[in-house]
């Protein structure tokens, strides 16, 4: 058994946990000031607390529309995208499948790409190519949706793949011998076992998603923005609206954080890729 | 094994969704790479001009000193993570009180967006705004200036990314030290080694997958790195953190230099796949030996 | 009257829409018929300027028309990429976009916008009695071709001018103290060694005073292409070098080549410029305009160089700034002779900007975008939009009680940018603004950080802008 010397490794924590914190509780504190009380020299402590930053933004119709886009978006995207790896992982897993290691690797070269420069093709895609008499995918969610699948879906694979390689084969071949469907077998007993991992991948995608910005600063234009978008418009506009940057980037922490909270306990049980057990 | 269809069939959907979003323009791409074109040239349409563009990389100063720049960045950021993440993955394997609160604590920079991140460290960096410019001047007479001096730009973009990636880390290493296999520590244990033998010829071995694997993940997002380190200097000052993602970027947006700029992404896609394939070689061979056991 | 009865109908609207004219209220549910519904949609940064459009003048033409605008205002990267790209793709997601004044050559040089002379006069009942492209100030001839047809409706216009604080050059301590160490009186700087003196002087001034506070502001972001701008726009030409140094027929950069961005006059300003940084607030270093305002407006700078959109809220808005009644405004300073030459028309002494919106031909709703354009250049809803934005585009602005009324609370701005406006000039009319400012701004950035000495530093950026025109093919 490992020592336990309980006020040497609190205050250890407690130490981690300030600096880790600091640049949050730095951002709080922004987000709580008036434009002219952030000149001078910078002070940790709060005085008081000036509100307008935070009402101004949850006011702003255009906030609020912000906010629902990334959530459907996010949300949409981590179901989607869980689901397909899972079904993947599943045929890689089980399956014997031609050549399998290289399409498995194949997917996650999708994640590798520099951005920038798939933003032309992609605006084309979305406003020439993909396009149904006026209906285009520009500017829609479920363009993003489908979007945040090319680096998400690689990662959730990779994430899920030692996950679904970890779960018995021979559970599924007693199923069948019971007369099992693949697809009894696939949501009967390779789901519930797999749940932390799925829970994990789901977190993790959502969270890279609701993060996302290049893509959705480009692909989008009124009606699918997102909050991360919303966020860079306040820095360029005239004097730099810091406070009311940092009460925008504290609101959509907020979201973050409930997910973050609902899965909190899967969150290690689930991540094991590469330590697949024997 | 059952039968290979229905294994297709499955991935079918996800092959679909990534030929159509990520394949399509990857060839696009791949022919814009061999054209000049640029919307404000004299003449502004598609030209093509067979591997001129790629000609022209190999002595473009400032690509490939982009290119070393973001390797010496994913270096330094992901090797910090690994180790710092290892180090906070084995005290979590201990009990304490409130370690559930501490372990939320410690995963928190990791839901917040880059861009996000980016605007915080720069409110923490800038000087006249941020504290830590201005108490490290109080109190060490030190002056941070990010926007001035080069190896200060550099560090506070590793650090930033050390701050905002290490959790995934530890989370990612948590996982694969909680679900290690006992025996092989008894053993060692019953054979008289010490801490560090145990470390380096057990433990070690058996985390390397996921060490691996960790790393694999991680490089792959560091070399693509562009909102944080936009927001946070812009890719200054001058070029010390115009890393290869935020170079493409101004190549493609604000000069629209297309043509050039594809063949860029082309050579940087490229030399990340054959990193990431050598990472990965590692891991399947590992793999491979692990079942003719 | 004719209008009368529809007048009547119309109270209700015109009241609702407080700065339009009731007069001609009529003429847009007129001219709309057969539009209503439609929806329009436009690009623009988001300034103040833009902002009011966005929630302001956008509601009030929906009210007058039926027709929805969607207005993205977003940040200045992004709006010049989706601009770009909407128009180089021929999308048509765009119904008018923001058009700054220095990018303007580059569109008319692709043919993306709409003739907007030529559309009115063939489309008579779209074309509104209260619109007049008369009542403009000279700086819609930016945005004319060269047979003087407009392209472009300007909605904001700035000089950027040199602000300083009049608090302490007026106040009587500081003066003395002045008086005592130069023998010369404190007053705004005329030329360059003054300005240095002065920045000299107020650096010094506050240290021994315990203040924190610099002797001049430097837009000087060494990873942003402001510190570009400042360069080649509002240094530059005060040393008698225009158009970034770049011959405009020939369009070299470098000396070799018959250009003068790396001339000897040049280095003396790039020489001068840089050495401003010495007596400057540490985060001039990452400042764009933005942050040179806020620095400004935080009472951390004695003097600068400051776009004049910010002037009316550095000067007068007490939750954003901290000097408010405390801003002077003057001319920039300039190298013997240079004022000659600005006056004369051969020169000029620094960056009038501004932009305005046009159509691009993509457009699917031209007629619906051509009445928001008119609505938005009327005559009647100037000086509101002044006021938020201190912005004018319309001669009769300046004379407007509200606008009179706010001019001498910052100082005189607005009668210095009618009076001298003329000594002020956009960018030069180069189709490939943003091909040439991308090829020199590495070396301005590494001037900035002292890695370059400045004469290497502009040796450099002339020969890189050099090779771009040639890569380009506008030099042989």
């Amino acid at each position: 058994m490992r020592r336990n010397r309980p006020i040497v490794s609190i205050l250890f924590w407690t130490v981690s946990s300030l600096i880790t914190l600091l640049p949050i509780y730095w951002m709080f504190i922004v987000s709580a000031k008036s434009r002219v009380q952030l000149f001078g020299s910078p002070s940790f402590l709060l005085t008081s607390f000036f509100t307008e930053n935070y009402i101004n933004t949850l006011r702003d119709p255009a906030f609020q529309r912000y906010m629902i886009n990334s959530i459907v978006i996010a949300t949409s995207n981590a179901v989607l995208v869980t689901t397909l790896a899972l079904f993947a992982t599943y045929a890689l897993s089980r399956y014997k499948l031609g050549g399998k290691e290289n399409v498995f690797f194949w997917t996650i070269t999708n994640r590798m790409a520099p951005p920038a420069v798939f933003l032309l093709p992609l605006f084309l895609l979305y406003t020439q190519v993909f396009v149904l008499n006026d209906a285009k995918l520009f500017d829609t969610r479920i363009g993003l949706i489908l979007l945040y699948c090319v680096f998400n879906l690689p990662f959730a694979i990779w994430t899920l793949r030692s996950v679904i390689d970890g779960i018995p084969k021979e559970l599924d071949e007693a199923a069948y011998v019971d007369g099992a469907t693949t697809w009894q077998v696939l949501t009967k007993v390779v789901l519930p076992l797999a749940k932390p991992g799925l829970a994990v991948t789901g977190i993790l995608t959502w969270v890279f998603a609701w993060n996302e910005y290049l893509f959705a600063a480009t692909l989008t234009s009124v009606h699918a923005r997102t909050v991360t978008t919303g966020l860079a418009e306040f820095v360029t506009v005239t004097g730099t609206n810091w406070g009311q940057m940092a009460a925008t980037a504290m609101l959509t922490l907020v979201p973050a954080l409930l997910v973050l909270g609902l899965v909190q306990r899967h969150i290690v049980a689930g991540l094991t890729f590469g330590a697949v057990k024997e | 094994m059952r039968s290979s269809t229905v294994g297709w069939l499955f991935l079918a959907p996800t092959l679909v969704i990534l030929f159509i979003f990520g394949v399509l323009p990857f060839l696009y791409v791949l022919v814009i790479g061999f054209t000049q074109w640029n919307s404000f040239a004299a003449d502004p349409t598609m030209q093509y001009n067979g591997v001129e563009n790629f000609r022209r990389l190999m002595f473009d100063d400032q690509f490939l000193y982009s290119l070393w720049l973001t390797l010496k960045f994913g270096f330094f950021a992901v090797a910090s993570q690994i180790l710092l993440g290892y180090l906070l993955a084995q005290l979590f394997m201990r009990d304490f009180p409130g370690k559930g609160f501490f372990r939320t604590v410690h995963t928190l920079p990791l839901v917040i967006a880059p861009i996000a991140v980016g605007a915080t460290w720069r409110l923490l960096l800038v000087p006249g705004l941020g504290p830590v410019p201005y108490y490290l001047n109080q109190w060490f007479g030190y002056e941070l200036n990010i926007s001035r001096y080069i190896d200060q730009a550099f560090v506070a973009t590793v650090v930033m990314d050390i701050w905002h990636w290490t959790p995934l880390v530890t989370l990612t290493l948590l996982a694969a030290l909680a679900s290690l296999p006992k025996e092989p520590f008894e053993q060692a244990q019953i054979d008289g080694a010490n801490r560090f033998q145990i470390f380096w010829h057990v433990t070690l071995p058996l985390l390397k997958p996921a060490i691996l694997a960790t790393v694999f993940i991680r490089l792959m997002d560091a070399l693509r790195t562009v909102d944080e380190v936009w927001m946070l200097t812009g890719g200054g000052p001058g070029a010390a953190t115009r890393y290869i993602g935020l170079h493409i970027w101004r190549v493609v947006f604000p000069k629209t230099d297309y043509g050039y700029g594809a063949a860029m992404s082309l050579i940087t896609l490229y030399l990340t796949i054959v990193m990431c394939w050598l990472l990965y070689a590692g891991l399947v061979a590992r793999r491979d030996l692990k079942r003719a056991e | 009257m004719m209008h009368c009865k529809r007048l009547v109908a119309s109270a209700f609207v015109a009241t609702l829409m407080a700065s339009t004219a009731p007069a001609f209220a009529d003429f847009w549910s007129d001219a709309a018929k057969g539009l209503e519904g439609a929806t329009i949609r436009g690009v623009s940064e988001s300034t103040p300027p833009s902002n009011y459009v966005k929630d302001v003048l956008a509601p009030a033409f929906t009210e007058a028309t039926g027709i929805t605008v969607e207005f993205e205002a977003t940040s200045w990267d992004q709006m010049y990429d989706k601009a770009i790209k909407d128009m180089e793709a021929n999308t048509g997601i765009y119904d008018f976009v923001y058009i700054e004044q220095d990018i303007i050559y580059s569109y008319l040089a692709r043919d993306f916008l709409v003739n907007l002379s030529d559309m009115m006069e063939q489309n008579a009942n779209l074309k509104s009695p209260d619109f007049d492209i008369s009542k403009f100030t000279t700086f819609i001839d930016n945005f004319k071709n060269a047979d003087g047809d407009v392209f472009g409706v300007p909605m904001e216009a700035f000089v950027k001018v040199y602000l300083y604080r009049k608090d302490l050059f007026e106040d009587p301590k500081v003066q003395e103290a002045y008086k005592a160490k130069y023998n010369a009186d404190l007053k705004p700087a005329t030329n360059h060694a003054e300005y240095r003196q002065i920045a000299e002087f107020f650096t010094e001034y506050a240290k021994e005073n315990g203040m924190e506070m610099w002797g001049t502001t430097v837009q000087a972001s060494s990873g942003h292409p402001a510190s570009v701008y400042e360069f080649v726009e509002s240094v530059l030409p005060t040393y008698g070098i225009y158009n970034w140094g770049i011959d405009t027929q020939t369009f070299a950069a470098s000396v070799e080549n018959g250009g003068q961005m790396n001339s000897d006059k040049a280095k003396e300003a790039l020489t001068w410029w840089i050495g401003n940084l010495a007596y400057a607030p540490p985060e001039s270093t990452s400042s764009t305009w933005d942050e040179v305002a806020a620095t400004f407006a935080a009472g951390r700078a004695a003097q600068g160089l400051v776009y004049g959109e910010n002037a009316a809220w550095i000067a007068t808005n007490a939750d954003k700034s901290t000097v408010v009644g405390k801003v002077g405004v003057a001319l920039p300073p300039v190298e013997a002779g240079v004022m000659e030459q600005a006056k004369s028309g051969e020169g000029y002494i620094g960056y009038y900007d501004g932009g305005a919106f046009g159509i691009p031909h993509s457009s699917k709703n031209k007629e619906a975008a051509l009445l928001f354009l008119q609505y938005i250049g009327q005559e009647s809803v100037q000086a509101d939009w002044a006021l938020a934005g201190s912005r004018i585009v319309h001669q009769a602005t300046y004379d407007d009680p509200k606008i009179v009324e706010q001019d001498k609370k910052v100082d005189g701005y607005y009668t210095l940018m009618k009076e001298q406006g003329p000594l002020f000039r956009g960018a030069p009319p180069f189709p490939f603004h943003n091909q040439a400012r991308e090829a020199m701004a590495p070396f301005i950035y590494q001037a900035i950080t002292g890695e370059l000495q400045p004469a290497e530093a502009l040796d450099k950026a002339a020969a890189a802008v050099d090779a771009e025109l040639k890569n380009l093919g506008y030099r042989k």
